[in-house]
This record gives C-alpha cells, structure tokens and sequence, in this order.
C-alpha cells in the first residue's frame, strides 16, 4: 500500500474511532476537562492497530493488544497532566476496539449449532469467532493495564 | 499502592472521630464500588482518606456487593460494613472522590468540609444532555459499523436504531426496569430497527447495521475492571464483574435474536 493511501485510511480510522469514543465516554459521564483525552486515547488506539495490521500484516490479537497497550501509555499522560484517574481516560479508549463483528458472528455462528442439520463447517466457524472475541476482549484488558504494571511497583504492605 | 509511609506514631482519635472517619472513608469506598471503579482503586483511595483523617491503619475489604473496613487508632477500632447496590457507571464521580482523597492525603481538608463535600459529589448531575447522548450514541454506533467496512446507507439505519434504542434504554433506567431486562429490551428494539437494512436490501452487507447497533450496550466497564481486579489479585470481584459482563452479553444476543426472529431476518 503506499504511504499516501495508508496515511488516508490510518487518519479516516482516527476519526471514527474519536466518534465511537466521544459517545461512550457522554454515557460514561466523563468530566467534561478529561473529555478530549478519552476522545484521543481512543483513536489513536484504534488507529495504531489498523497500522499495524495493514502495514505488517500482524493478526488483530496482537495487534489490538499493542494498540491496548499505547491506550494505557496515552491514558497515563493524560492523567498526569489533568489530575484524573487514568482508568477514566483507559476505558473509554479501549472502547473502539470492542470486538464487535466477531462477537456478533460467534453469536450467530453458536445459534446455527441447534439446526439439527449444522456442519462442523457452522461448529468451526462459531468457535474460531468465539475464540477471536475472547482473544480480543483480553489483550484490550491487559493491554490497558500494562503501563500501571510498568510504572506502579512499589511494594504493597496491605 | 499502598505502602509503609502511614505507618507513624499519630495521636489517637476520640472515639466520636474514629466513628465519624470510619463512615466517610466507607462512603468513599461506597461511591466508588456504586460507580465502576476497580478493587485495587477503592482499596488504596479508602485507604488514604482513612489514614489521612487520623487513622493509624484503615483495612478495608471490598466484595462484590459489599464493603467491610475496619479503621484502627491509639489501639481502638472501628468496623463497619455495608452493603453496595451496583448503579451505572459514572466516571465524574470517580474522578471526584479521586480528587478529594488526594486532598485529604496532603492534609488540605478537615472533615466537616468534606462530608460537604461528599454530599455534593454524591448528588453529580448527568454531564451531558440526555439528546445530546442519544445522538452521540447513534454516531459511535455509525462509527462502529464504518470501521466494520459497511457503506453510507447502512451507517445510517445505524444511525438511527442505535439513537432510538439509547432513547429506550434511558426510558427504562428511569422506570428503575431490572438492568438485564433493560439491556434486552433496548437491544430488542435496536434489533428491530436494524432488520429494516436487512429487508430493504440496503447495501451488500446489511447484516452490519445489526451488529452495529447494539453495541451501544457492550458491558465494557464491568469487563476491563474484571480483567483488572483478576490482574491484581481481586479474584472474588474479578470473577463476579466477568460474570456480569457475560450475562449482558447474553441479554444482548436474546434481545436481539428475540428482533431478528421476529422481522425474519436471518442477519447473514
């Protein structure tokens, strides 16, 4: 692809990503001052994984679980900055990259299952979505968490 | 984290004081559990208000429905439980209670202002304006069915089903509706508007204004916070909040299989 087409999709991705954000973080009531920063976290997450799996080629769990992981770095810098619990700023980051789709095929795939007729084709289907849902949902978790694990340390007495 | 730092030879509370820090450290924590903060959160920030009024030591135990703290001072002590219904998420409140116990830790506030200022906090307002969160919802839901790769007229019935299921569900928080049967509901009803891509043959992959549209009701909070308690060793609460997030995601496949049956749209 070159770089131009990329730049277009990697930025067009942005946007969308701010736009499924900006909601997520009005019903999260998020205080209006931090209302950027969720916007931001979550679209240069999304937009980082889209990069990573139109450039080089890297599957979507990895992928997404380093777009996770910049969510977390960006929800940092943005705590520090404006005095808020990073968390605020790390949920409504990851928000974008919520498996959707597969989540709605392993669904659609699982129902197919009780047709007395189904194929191991429908079976393989269901559980490869379902296994990519689960996938995705964790390297979102962990991936948002990983810069509390870096720079939190001290030794806990409790 | 918590460390060592709070434990100091401090003067010992008069026993209306230790009862009186005992109740706003565990409305602290109360707040906190309400709203969609993580186990490791309500234990450090209940923690710091509770030493930082004077405590020698505050443990606190937090389950997912309940809070147990027991504050310590000058060899008396202080146990209190409390039982925690879930409300929705809101992150405001969070931030809040985060400020004030920073404000408490650096010894900035006495008490009598902060319960002030805890009845304040506990009183937020909604942010943002109901239609306003209507129409943001229906664009995220857009949003999300574009990166699904779906053309314009598709993200538009988007659009639409997930602004009128956001309608909905606001609707049915307000009538206090059980929170599974709310999800079912709105996304029965995001379902039934969505189908209408479907039937009209709207674009060549229809079937993604479906998907689309009910995610307005992805569990994300309850789901992250499992993965963070389970992460930092809140096994009890991490598995309880995984739990919730996976029952919503049934409710959301029901509601929308329950639209998809009757429409007969098979969303292939």
């Amino acid at each position: 692809m070159n770089p131009l087409d990329l730049l277009g999709v990697v930025v067009q991705d942005a946007f969308w990503s701010a736009l499924a954000a900006a909601g997520f973080a009005m019903v999260f009531n998020v205080p209006r001052r931090t209302l950027f920063g969720c916007v931001v976290a979550g679209a240069v997450g999304h937009a980082f994984r889209t990069f990573l799996t139109k450039t080089m080629g890297i599957p979507i769990e990895p992928a997404t679980l380093m777009g996770a992981a910049l969510v977390g770095f960006v929800a940092m810098f943005f705590a520090r900055r404006l005095r808020a619990p990073a968390s605020v700023f790390a949920i409504c980051g990851g928000i974008p990259m919520v498996p959707g789709l597969f989540a709605y095929s392993a669904m659609l795939g699982l129902i197919r299952l009780a047709d007395p007729n189904a194929t191991s084709e429908v079976l393989l289907s269901a559980v490869v979505n379902l296994v990519r849902t689960g996938l995705i949902l964790a390297a979102i978790a962990i991936g948002i968490a990983l810069p509390s694990f870096i720079f939190r340390r001290e030794k806990p007495v409790v | 984290m918590i460390t060592a730092k709070h434990i100091l030879q401090k003067p010992p509370l008069t026993h209306e004081t230790l009862t009186d820090v005992t109740d706003l450290s565990l409305w602290a924590g109360q707040m906190l559990l309400q709203h969609g903060a993580d186990s490791q959160r309500i234990e450090e920030t209940v923690h710091h208000i509770g030493t930082g009024l004077g405590c020698d030591w505050l443990d606190i135990l937090v389950s997912p429905n309940a809070l147990i703290i027991t504050a310590n001072s000058g060899g008396e002590f202080r146990t209190k439980v409390r039982r925690v219904t879930r409300l929705g998420v809101n992150l405001a409140i969070i931030d809040s209670i985060n400020d004030l116990s920073r404000r408490i830790d650096h010894g900035l506030v006495d008490r009598v202002y902060i319960r002030a200022e805890m009845e304040r906090i506990s009183k937020t307002p909604a942010l943002y304006n109901r239609w306003l969160i209507v129409g943001m919802i229906g664009l995220s839901c857009a949003a999300f069915c574009r990166l699904f790769g779906a053309e314009l007229p598709v993200t538009l019935v988007t659009f639409f089903a997930a602004a009128a299921a956001t309608f909905f569900r606001q609707e049915m928080i307000k009538r206090h509706l059980n929170p599974y049967v709310t999800v079912m509901g709105t996304a029965f009803v995001a379902g039934v508007i969505a189908s209408t891509a479907t039937l009209l043959k709207i674009g060549a992959q229809p079937h993604l204004a479906l998907a689309a549209s009910v995610l307005l009701l992805v569990p994300g909070v309850p789901l992250i916070n499992a993965a963070e308690d389970l992460l930092f060793g809140h096994s009890v609460t991490g598995i309880v909040r995984g739990l919730t997030g996976a029952l919503i995601a049934l409710c959301i496949a029901l509601g929308l299989l329950l639209a998809m049956g009757l429409m007969g749209v098979s969303g292939l």
